[in-house]
């Protein structure tokens, strides 16, 4: 297939220059701009080392301006900052998050500090791995799809591929904190209460996945009509 | 650490490097170590005196610690060698932005205020030479501007801070209104109550108790009415800059029209003796005025300079390796670092280069951590 594809691969300059599309040949490689991936030849598996050679040889695309090699950098919360981002103002987004992560890392360690020795440990204060945990909470396992038969048009339950179960976990937290929070609250302060409610399995958003999850089960007989 | 520290509890001992221990025993040997403030005397000296995010870190740590630094450390050996009888000295802080002026300020402060010292202390005074929304033209005088608000607030906090000096006799009879007037031979409590009831008259007040304290910490021939003055200012060059405020015909105010200004200005004339003047230069909240323009000299402008003149220029600058090291072990300590590449070499290395150690950068990056 590689070698079918590579004969595409002459270097084809629009005539009309496309500020925001990417459109890539198949055939160049995602970036991995992490330290880690100079690891010496020694310490590899032998499917780790084809795909070492094959960096070597295939094209790679550019890497994007907000991806740093530094272990400070997280694809999740990159994702979430851009789904976040309105007009293209990236530094307000980027603002917001790291505004929420320092809110829920000061609530609690602030509960950590005032709490008896006892139950120190069960508080988490690390803001990353609490976002993590309540992205996780949030994420629905099946989903509902519509589909028409016989004129009448039915929610029919459908699997959900990782990325759309994300998608959807982060577009429910944003939408939750735009739409349904007093007005005068900041972001950073509603993003920071809607993350720590998931990360506990309350709030509204949890709610919604229970919510899509018995709709889904209503409609289990339906099922059988999903072909694909 | 003497048994006398341990007895007043204010010490805890977490790494070699990095203990906290009492106030006056202070020295060379002690930079970079963290000193706990008692959360009595915060709460007493400063109502409003510390930064918005020290003030957010005391509450989250629950607990208000102050590293002890070079610059301050020197105030407080000036402080300590000063002649009292004398004019005071003028002490002003400078440095570029985040590296510690207010904060070293307070550190010397709250020095003075357990050495029993009478406090006057502005927290910023470019908060009043800037968004003001009520400017009365002055009762007393034709072309001054009081500013009731910020007049009546600051009475608040004085009250707040100098409980045992309220009951001080003050000398002259001042007349507000008609039929106001406060007798010669009242308490400087009175005074203070008369300027926080009274919006009207507060800036007035204000001038009348700067005035009073001006004449009176000289007296240290009287046995237990002696006290020392300690004026701090944070934020000097307001005083003498341009203000953002515009008088009713849309013309510009000037600093000398607006009465807090001008009495602020008379105080730190050095006519009077008993006391110290500490202050502190700030860009970030002043009108008018370059980013990168951090030398006395810049701030103050001309007019400023020569008033100030002659003072003793402290500099302030950024965490040096051993104090760097101490901040982060801090962090540490206290649970605030918590992403797990933070705490290895690397990531120090990493914010150190992302820092320059500058105080208030690292902060706000190890916020985020």
């Amino acid at each position: 297939m590689a070698a079918s594809v590579r004969h595409l691969l002459k270097p084809w300059t629009p005539s009309l220059c496309f500020a925001r599309w990417s459109r890539y040949n198949p055939y160049y490689l995602d970036p991995d701009p992490s330290k880690d991936a100079r690891v010496p030849d020694s310490e590899l598996s032998p499917e780790q080392k084809e795909l070492q050679e094959l960096k070597t040889v295939r094209p790679i695309k550019a890497a994007l301006s907000s991806d740093t090699s530094s272990p400070f950098n997280d694809p999740l919360i990159s994702k979430f900052i851009n789904m976040m981002m309105q007009d293209g103002n990236k530094i307000l987004a980027r603002g917001i998050m790291t505004q929420t992560l320092e809110t829920i890392k000061r609530k609690q360690v602030e509960k950590y500090h005032r709490s008896p020795a006892a139950k120190r440990l069960e508080i988490e204060c690390n803001p990353y791995t609490i976002f993590q945990k309540a992205l996780e909470n949030c994420k629905p396992i099946i989903g509902l799809a519509s589909v028409q038969k016989g004129g009448k048009s039915y929610q029919v339950p459908v699997p959900l591929t990782d990325n759309r179960r994300r998608f959807l976990a982060m577009k429910w937290l944003i939408t939750e904190c735009r739409d349904n929070k007093h007005r005068r609250t900041h972001m950073y302060e509603k993003l920071s209460q809607e993350l720590l409610a998931a990360f506990a399995n309350e709030g509204n958003v949890v709610k919604r996945k229970h919510d899509l999850h018995k709709m889904a089960e209503a409609n289990r007989a339906y099922a059988h009509y999903r072909w694909w | 650490m003497t048994r006398e520290d341990k007895e007043k509890g204010l010490w805890r001992s977490i790494f070699p490097i990095n203990f906290k221990t009492y106030n006056t025993y202070h020295s060379e040997g002690h930079t970079g170590q963290y000193y706990m403030l008692p959360p009595a005397h915060i709460q007493k000296l400063f109502p409003y005196g510390l930064p918005p995010r020290f003030q957010l870190q005391i509450k989250t740590f629950n607990e208000g610690c102050v590293m002890v630094r070079p610059p301050a450390l020197e105030l407080i050996s000036y402080l300590k060698r000063a002649d009292y009888s004398k004019p005071p000295l003028r002490y002003v802080l400078y440095g570029d932005i985040g590296t510690g002026k207010t904060m070293s300020l307070c550190h010397a402060l709250h020095y003075c205020y357990t050495q029993g010292w009478l406090i006057v202390h502005i927290p910023d005074a470019h908060l009043w030479v800037k968004n003001c929304k009520e400017l009365l033209p002055s009762s007393s005088r034709p072309s001054r501007f009081d500013q009731p608000i910020q007049a009546s607030q600051w009475l608040k906090n004085f009250k707040i801070t100098n409980e045992r000096f309220l009951s001080k006799v003050q000398l002259d009879r001042y007349v507000w209104t008609k039929r106001e007037s406060t007798e010669k031979g009242q308490p400087l409590g009175e005074l203070i109550d008369q300027g926080v009831n009274r919006m009207k008259s507060s800036s007035d007040v204000v001038g009348a108790v700067l005035r009073e304290l001006r004449l009176q910490a000289g007296g240290a021939t009287e046995g237990e009415g002696a006290f020392k003055l300690a004026v701090a200012v944070d934020g000097v060059n307001a005083l003498w800059g341009k203000t953002s405020l515009k008088k009713e015909d849309r013309t510009m105010c000037e600093p000398e029209e607006l009465t807090l200004i001008h009495n602020l200005r008379k105080m730190m004339k050095n006519n009077w003796s008993g006391g110290a003047i500490l202050t502190a230069l700030s860009q970030t909240g002043s009108v008018f005025k370059p980013r990168s323009a951090y030398l006395p000299n810049e701030l103050l402008g001309e007019e400023g300079f020569d008033s100030m003149e002659p003072f003793v220029p402290v500099s302030v600058s950024n965490y040096n390796e051993k104090e760097f090291e101490s901040c982060y072990l801090y962090y540490l300590d206290r649970n605030w670092l918590q992403h797990p590449h933070s705490r290895s070499e690397e990531g120090k290395k990493e914010l150190i280069f992302l820092c320059n150690k500058n105080p208030s950068i690292l902060e706000r990056l190890c916020a985020a951590l």
